[in-house]
């Protein structure tokens, strides 16, 4: 038995909890959000993609000209709208508890809303390239996977040259190194913060569309996936993009590697723990730096 | 805030509390349906599982998301203990307490080092962590004889006794009393605290750890006080869910979206770190919710949900400290005590104008 394919299988999921992981730390490092809606926000672009997918037929990867501003539009409303007032009251607190509940609340809200249209059905785009497999060797992987690790790649390197070499991903980063001296170089922090939940939430629709033609849709399937991102963040410390790549790619091995030896819930019991072991042997993750 | 009250308020306020217990113990007789004097129980049960969270997470400031895991710790070593060896819960129920206790403080060790977001993030992982395991293990085989079976994903359902000596009482009235009179408790022990040493040092680890720390407070220690306590009456609670529920499922009793986050939920919206808030909270958010399933729930799936979620953002968007606030200038009205609002107004509003 070769390990090769579960590794490829886990680096291709891994890339996926990696741009899910990728938005919630763009957020944390900004803003010090917990953003606990961002699975509910997964599940929105998932089922709003459903549902364009299954009226129009078009490819899922191309549906990204129309999911991808609408849920960067919807990020920045976010942002605009809910985040900011209670943000503003706690602006003396180092961590916004309020803001991290009103996020919890607001998934319940955004998922409940699924429910009460879309239903309870697990249902999933069955794509023409949908049983594809290809053939690499002794390994294969499913074209979905294979494009899904693919375009996630472009995006994540995309991202980093956006926080590099933009001037709004420069004062994206200096947003999140100090606020307030940043606010002082004239950056309007508003303006940045909801620039930075909207590229958080467009990065969703990326994951939203991969996922489509392999994985199901239901109003709670964000769940998981929001769990996952939230040990792959912290694994690589918050607010740390660098982080989240590398925590992204540890979660999705131990993931597919243990279910080699063992069965799946244990495996997700080790995610658990590996989890907890990193957050007290170095609390502020693998690339964080100590809090303050 | 602390007023001396005159004698004559304090006969005020002892009639108010009067009323307001009586009114409670003849409740569950005037109610029509069965169904209203369940909804009436499980009010009363957030009511009181929101109080037992505010003990540690409100007085201290710590957001956890996962007691759930005491929740599930009362109900399964209850449960197990009466299937398979036929203790009666009366017993167990301190069992559930040891095993409760032992868990806040092994979790509590390490866990409190963690801050802000670090520290709930990380009761998350352990609460999914152990719905994991209790989804996954449907029976503990010990020796040849002697099998303890833990249900797994079916879930575990309590044997029936039907006998006040095993706390299964005929009817829903007596539960009501009981989540009643456990709710009590806990209000009162939740004011003992608040007025006492712990209170005040878990209070002055809620304004700034590092200060508390400078001060001689062992930061963790009190914690640990605060969190054991905590853990103990959660786990009571989960108890009384077996008790009322008669089945176990790890999801439902466990983990963030069903249990945790609903007591959390409650305690926010009330009004958390004070004594009587996250009661408040936690019955009105449920009543709320039940009256709309009630009346609306076949009708259209999750609306209730939806409307519950809609109430838990306007509070913490509009009113942030919950709304304890609102009920507490009704209360010093009802005393005839003029407060100015310059004292009352929270300190978060009058920093917004320096920032």
């Amino acid at each position: 038995m070769s390990l090769m394919p579960s590794i490829i299988n886990g680096a291709s999921m891994g890339a996926i909890y990696r741009l899910i992981a990728m938005g919630l730390t763009l957020i944390f490092g900004t803003m010090r959000v917990t953003n606990f809606a961002h699975g509910a926000m997964l599940m929105l672009s998932m089922i709003t993609a459903y549902s364009v997918w299954a009226a129009t037929g078009i490819n899922p990867y191309l549906l990204i000209v129309i999911i991808g501003p609408l849920m960067f539009f919807v990020g920045y409303a976010t942002q605009l709208f809910l985040i900011r007032p209670v943000l503003k009251a706690e602006s003396d607190k180092n961590d916004p508890i309020g803001v991290l509940l009103l996020t919890a609340g607001f998934s319940i809200v955004l998922e409940n809303l699924a429910l009460m249209i879309f239903g309870a059905d697990y249902r999933m785009a069955q794509t023409d390239f949908s049983n594809t497999v290809f053939t690499f060797g002794r390994t294969s992987l499913s074209a979905p996977r294979l494009y899904g690790l693919i375009i996630t790649l472009v995006v994540s390197a995309l991202l980093w040259a956006f926080l590099q070499c933009t001037e709004p991903g420069r004062q994206l980063r200096a947003t999140g190194q100090d606020r307030n001296t940043a606010a002082l170089m004239g950056i309007n922090s508003e303006q940045t913060f909801a620039v930075a939940f909207g590229i958080s939430t467009a990065l969703l629709a990326v994951a939203g569309l991969v996922l489509l033609p392999f994985y199901y849709v239901t109003p709670s399937v964000g769940n998981v996936f929001q769990t996952r991102a939230f040990i792959v963040v912290v694994l690589g410390g918050l607010g740390s993009v660098p982080g989240a790549l590398v925590g992204g790619i540890i979660i999705g091995l131990i993931e597919t590697v243990a279910a080699q030896f063992m069965t799946a819930s244990v495996t997700s019991v080790l995610i658990y723990l590996v989890f907890l072991i990193v957050l007290f042997v170095k609390p502020s993750g693998l690339f964080g730096t100590p809090f303050h | 805030m602390q007023v001396k009250l005159t004698k004559q308020q304090q006969v005020k306020k002892w009639a108010l509390i009067g009323v307001g217990l009586l009114l409670l113990c003849i409740l569950p007789f005037l109610l029509p349906k069965a169904y209203f004097v369940h909804v009436a129980i499980m009010c009363l049960f957030w009511a009181y599982m929101s109080t037992s969270w505010n003990m540690l997470c409100g007085f201290a400031g710590t957001i956890s998301l996962g007691h759930g895991i005491y929740v599930a710790a009362g109900a399964y070593i209850v449960t197990i203990l009466l299937n398979t060896f036929g203790i009666t819960p009366w017993v167990g129920l301190i069992a559930s307490c040891v095993v409760a206790s032992v868990m806040a403080v092994i979790i509590g060790f390490p866990i409190f080092n963690l801050r802000g977001a670090y520290y709930t993030l990380s009761t998350v992982a352990i609460g999914e962590g152990i719905v994991v395991l209790l989804t996954n293990f449907r029976e503990w085989k010990i020796s040849e004889d002697l099998t303890i079976k833990i249900g797994g994903a079916e879930g575990l359902t309590m044997q029936t006794m039907n006998s006040p000596l095993y706390m299964q009482w005929r009817g829903k009235i007596p539960y009501y009393f009981m989540i009643l009179i456990m709710l009590i408790i806990a209000i009162v022990v939740s004011d003992y605290v608040k007025r006492n040493k712990l209170g005040f040092q878990l209070a002055a680890v809620k304004d700034d750890e590092d200060a508390a720390r400078a001060l001689g407070i062992d930061v963790r220690s009190v914690k640990l006080k605060a969190a054991i306590l905590s853990a103990v009456f959660t786990a009571l609670g989960g108890v009384f869910y077996a008790l009322i529920i008669r089945f176990l499922e790890p999801a439902a009793v466990a983990s963030g979206a069903t249990m945790s986050n609903q007591i959390v939920f409650g305690a926010i919206v009330g009004g958390s770190g004070t004594v009587l808030g996250p009661a408040f909270g936690g019955l009105v958010l449920n009543l709320v919710s039940s009256v709309i399933q009630y009346y609306l729930g076949g009708s259209v799936q999750g609306l209730h949900l939806f409307i519950y979620g809609v109430i838990i953002v306007a509070m913490i968007i509009f009113k942030p400290t919950g709304f304890i606030t609102v009920l507490e200038k009704l209360y010093y009205k009802y005393l005839g005590i003029e407060i100015s609002d310059a004292l009352d107004a929270p300190e978060e509003e009058v920093a917004v104008d320096g920032t």
